[in-house]
């Protein structure tokens, strides 16, 4: 059940006048009120078009809540979407709007966790939760997301994307080989800014005692996405279209995005290590719509600055990357890493152990966890240098080869991330 | 009692709407007659209404029940005399209660004398009383209304040779109102139950008396002109007389209707009803709001007329294609409950008996903005009979007591003019009046105390009315205020129980007054107004300052 305790008395007010929903969307956002209100309009028109009969909440959940200036209007206020008889269409029931905003720092998981609470207090049936920035500009997604958990039971649905084969890097060379092949499912999109659940799979993550937790904080998805695959949820994925650009063509820093995801995926790696260490190979999940899509538009990249970096993230952190790596993992890298930026190729089979090395070191807790993840900030560098130049001519079905023989290098070399895993390490300094 | 010098009466009325056929037969033969109608007015005076609403009493074929009319100046014979209409009448206003009986002005039957002299020949001078032609190609695109049984709204007359036009059934051609004959003769007839005493007409079909080429032959400024030119006489000749529109349309069509307050006086709100019905299957106020939202002001001398159930069916024209489909699923799971585009089902089995959905429709009918229509059998929660064709289901006899034929005649059984309910639920043995007549706990008791309690506020007749829109969307609140009276209606449409907070504040230092058992709650203090509502459960506050 919820913790009531950790509820405001003005969201349970909110809730208390929503009743019983079947579904609920969550938006989760930082500091964006007023792209929040935008993106929940779409999200209200989606649902009406799709749900006609549901009974159905949209929660706005909005870290650090800045309203505009010009504006004294929540976005709970006032009567939600009124229709127009004469122009015929509409939801039969109101879809009620709930707000729930809170002071300090941005916290994903803060926010997921009161949308699971709202949830379960609610008995949603189903639940999605998206991004504002999406909402706006592919409010079909939401219904998309939706129906899979509340018409086919599915309790963990997983979005699949239409990207260029430059665009979601980190996803396809580490964070998805790597899931799959530990965890043996093909979700092909963990971290992302939208999914849904179940009423079954909420309460039973709500009651996790993992609040408290960082990577659950930072990355509540990927470890609701996991938990789901470990304690046989069902789970699917189901096609979504173009992910668009983030709203201002800004990328998030480097550091951050690898400290939350890898970091996190880490962290779900020990606390699911009963779970990953007795499942062999991978299996597919049930897909709604095509299977994810890839194009391979010429791009302009600027490559040169990476392999830099990554040569000298080498040789400067050489005495961390020593404690992590193995003599020989760590003298291959050294050794590639004096290559001319021409020649310069990162081998899968090295790059895979090198990530396996780096996971069990985080376990052993040979470094400080958090200056470990960081250290592999020029090594990723490194394989995606080395990745734009190998594959700048390959078409879209090149790509998607190279990706499952990634994939199989990952689930090939499993059993030595287990033995590194079990082994005793002695801690360097 | 005398009736009340009011020219705006029809505004506090509180309308029984019966069929003579169904209400109580005096001679035996089956069918009801005016004879045992005016035998059972006391029941209708003890009921707390005040207008009684008559369906078709004319002489007439019987295609279409009674609204294709033979002949507009008499009774038809199984419902009794001219004589017997007379006593009736004077009975019904010597208690009270006003009379209002049904005009069809854009039809008759085709019995009718007029159109058989019309088919008779071209050049017979009533030729040009309905609308010929030479083909069926004329208004086309107009929409057909009885999809069920019409393919087109001609039909070829084979003694004249040509097709005449019909937007109802092929037996009820349209009269030709370009043709000024045929305005002075409706007026003529209209001017005989006016003399005699009748206090209003239903104007049956409003909507389509003129048909022009290349419209929906609907709603035409000539149509609006005759209805004005009706208004007019009946203003400068019989004042304080009513007509009531039938037109089922939306509340921006029918707002033409009231004029400037010179066309009709009262019109029914047709997509206010299948809403109602709507927010209390879905447990959301949405409906009742938004349809209320559209409804336009209308003239200070008008007013809408409101209902749950008549004598045809709940009619889903007035509805979206996502609602009507709702509303059959919930309503109408057995299709032998659809017809046309509607539900020909009674209130008491659409609400599955439920006593307190019942109760809160009721409430809901009596206290919105409106004069309220109760369809006879209703205030005992009498049942239906899907099986008997047409919308002959909702229209069997009155179940006065639990003896032979429920009390409604002596006849043989067999020749009654449909047969009784008489299953174990809704049967004439365990719904009739007599019986609940004996507890304080009836529906009937219940709704005489509903009616007498509406009947005591004019502010619930005449009143403006505020929606207060709480964050519980399960709770419809409003505001009713005229003058200085003012009353707070909330209702719960929610199978469960609810806690609503209420918005207040301008009625700060008011009591809420509970106006059924005069108990008082605490005052309006300056948060929002907690109120628990159990299941369907509503209030009614009368709010004083003391």
């Amino acid at each position: 059940m919820a913790d009531e305790t950790f509820l405001s008395d003005d969201l349970l007010r909110q809730l208390m006048s929503v009743g019983e929903v079947d579904l609920l969307v969550g938006i989760l956002s930082h500091r964006s009120a007023n792209t929040m209100r935008r993106a929940a309009h779409y999200i209200e028109k989606s649902l009406q078009q799709n749900f006609v009969r549901q009974r159905m909440a949209v929660i706005s959940v909005d870290g650090g809540a800045v309203e505009d200036p010009g504006s004294d209007e929540r976005y709970g206020d006032g009567e939600p979407g009124n229709n127009s008889y004469s122009k015929g269409l509409s939801t039969l029931r109101t879809i009620h709007r709930i707000t729930a905003a809170f002071n300090g720092a941005p916290s994903p998981g803060l926010a997921l966790r009161t949308i699971l609470s709202s949830s379960d207090l609610l008995r949603a049936k189903a639940c999605a939760v998206v991004s504002p920035a999406t909402s706006s500009t592919s409010p079909e997604w939401v219904a998309n997301l939706l129906r899979p958990a509340f018409r086919d039971n599915f309790d963990f649905v997983a979005p699949l994307y239409s990207r260029h084969k430059f665009q979601g890097l980190l996803a396809r060379n580490l964070l998805y080989p790597m899931t799959r092949a530990l965890f043996g499912r093909r979700i092909r999109e963990l971290y992302s800014d939208e999914w849904a659940f179940s009423n079954r799979l909420g309460g039973f993550c709500l009651n996790e005692d993992v609040w408290h937790e960082e990577p659950v904080r930072s990355r509540p998805e990927a470890w609701m996405g996991i938990s789901a695959l470990t304690s046989d949820f069902r789970c699917c994925q189901v096609y979504l279209g173009e992910k668009p650009p983030p709203p201002d063509g800004a990328g998030p820093d480097l550091v951050e995005v690898l400290r939350q995801t890898v970091g996190s995926l880490f962290w779900l790696l020990e606390t699911h290590q009963q779970a990953w260490m007795e499942r062999k190979g991978s299996e597919p999940l049930p897909t709604f719509g095509p299977d994810h899509a890839v194009t391979a538009e010429p791009m302009e990249l600027n490559r040169i600055r990476m392999f830099e970096l990554f040569q000298t993230g080498v040789k400067e952190l050489g005495p961390i990357l020593q404690s992590i790596l193995s003599p020989e993992t760590l003298s291959s890298i050294q050794g590639i890493a004096t290559l001319d930026q021409n020649l310069f190729r990162f081998p899968q089979e090295l790059w895979v152990t090198m990530l396996y090395e780096f996971a069990a070191s985080y376990h052993h807790s040979v470094i400080n966890r958090d200056h470990l993840v960081q250290a592999l900030v020029p090594l990723y560098r490194g394989k995606i240098y080395s990745f734009l130049t190998e594959f700048s001519e390959a078409s879209a079905a090149d790509m998607e080869a190279v990706s499952e023989n990634l994939c199989l290098e990952f689930e090939r070399q499993k059993p030595y991330l287990t033995e590194k895993w079990k082994a005793g390490v002695e801690v360097k300094t | 009692m005398a009736l009340q010098e009011d020219n705006l009466w029809y505004k506090d009325a509180i309308i029984y709407q019966l069929h003579v056929r169904t209400f109580c037969d005096s001679n035996g033969d089956g069918i009801g007659d005016f004879v045992g109608l005016t035998q059972r007015l006391d029941y209708l005076q003890e009921l707390g209404t005040n207008t009684i609403w008559l369906l078709p009493f004319y002489p007439s074929p019987l295609r279409d029940d009674g609204y294709d009319i033979a002949d507009y100046t008499t009774v038809h014979p199984s419902y009794g005399t001219l004589d017997d209409f007379k006593a009736f009448l004077t009975a019904a206003h010597n208690r009270g209660l006003r009379v209002i009986i049904e005009m069809v002005m854009n039809h008759t039957s085709d019995q009718h004398p007029w159109f058989q002299e019309a088919r008779s020949s071209r050049d017979n001078p009533k030729r040009d009383w309905y609308v010929w032609s030479d083909t069926d190609t004329k208004y086309q695109g107009v929409r057909i209304i009885f999809i069920d049984t019409e393919l087109s709204n001609w039909t070829w007359d084979p003694v004249s040779k040509s097709y005449y036009w019909h937007r109802f059934f092929s037996h009820q051609p349209d009269l030709n109102f370009d043709n000024p004959h045929v305005f002075e003769a409706m007026w003529e007839i209209m001017k005989f139950w006016l003399d005699m005493g009748v206090d209003g007409f239903r104007l049956d079909a409003v909507p389509y008396l003129v048909e022009r080429e290349g419209t929906s032959c609907e709603n035409l400024p000539e149509t609006h002109a005759i209805i004005k030119q009706v208004r007019k006489r009946l203003d400068e000749f019989y004042p304080g007389r009513m007509l009531l529109a039938e037109a089922n349309q939306w509340p921006a069509d029918v707002r033409a209707y009231f004029g400037d307050g010179d066309e009709f006086h009262t019109a029914f709100h047709f997509p206010l009803m299948p809403r109602m019905f709507m927010a209390v299957k879905l447990e959301d106020r949405k409906p009742i709001i938004e349809i209320l939202d559209q409804t336009p002001s209308i003239p200070e001398n008008c007013q809408w007329c409101i209902f749950l159930r008549n004598h045809d069916e709940l009619t889903l024209e007035m509805v979206t294609d996502i609602e009507r489909d709702y509303m059959y699923d919930e309503y109408a799971t057995d299709k032998t409950m659809r017809i046309n585009l509607g539900i020909r089902r009674r209130l008491a089995p659409m609400m599955e008996n439920d006593r307190r959905r019942i109760e809160l429709l009721n409430g809901l009918l009596m206290s919105m903005p409106g004069t309220p229509i109760i369809y006879y059998g209703d205030e005992i929660g009498m049942g239906d009979n899907i099986y008997l064709g047409d919308r002959n289901g909702v229209r069997t006899p009155m179940q006065w007591n639990g003896g032979t034929n429920a009390g409604f005649s002596f006849a043989d059984p067999e020749r009654l003019y449909s047969p009784l309910i008489s299953n174990s639920v809704y049967g004439y043995q365990v719904v009739n009046v007599d019986s609940q007549r004996r507890f304080s706990h009836s529906l009937l008791s219940w709704m005489k105390a509903l009616i007498k309690t509406r009947n005591s506020y004019r502010v619930f007749s005449r009143g403006t009315m505020e929606f207060l829109r709480p964050s519980n969307h399960r709770v419809l609140a409003y505001i009713r205020e005229l003058g200085n009276e003012k009353i707070l209606v909330v209702n719960n449409l929610a199978s469960s129980a609810q806690a609503v907070e209420l918005d207040v504040q301008q009625y700060k230092g008011y009591i809420p007054i509970e106006m059924f058992g005069r108990n008082l709650f605490p005052r309006f203090g300056d948060l929002p107004y907690l109120l628990t509502l159990g299941p369907y459960q509503f209030y009614w506050f009368r709010l004083r300052r003391i």
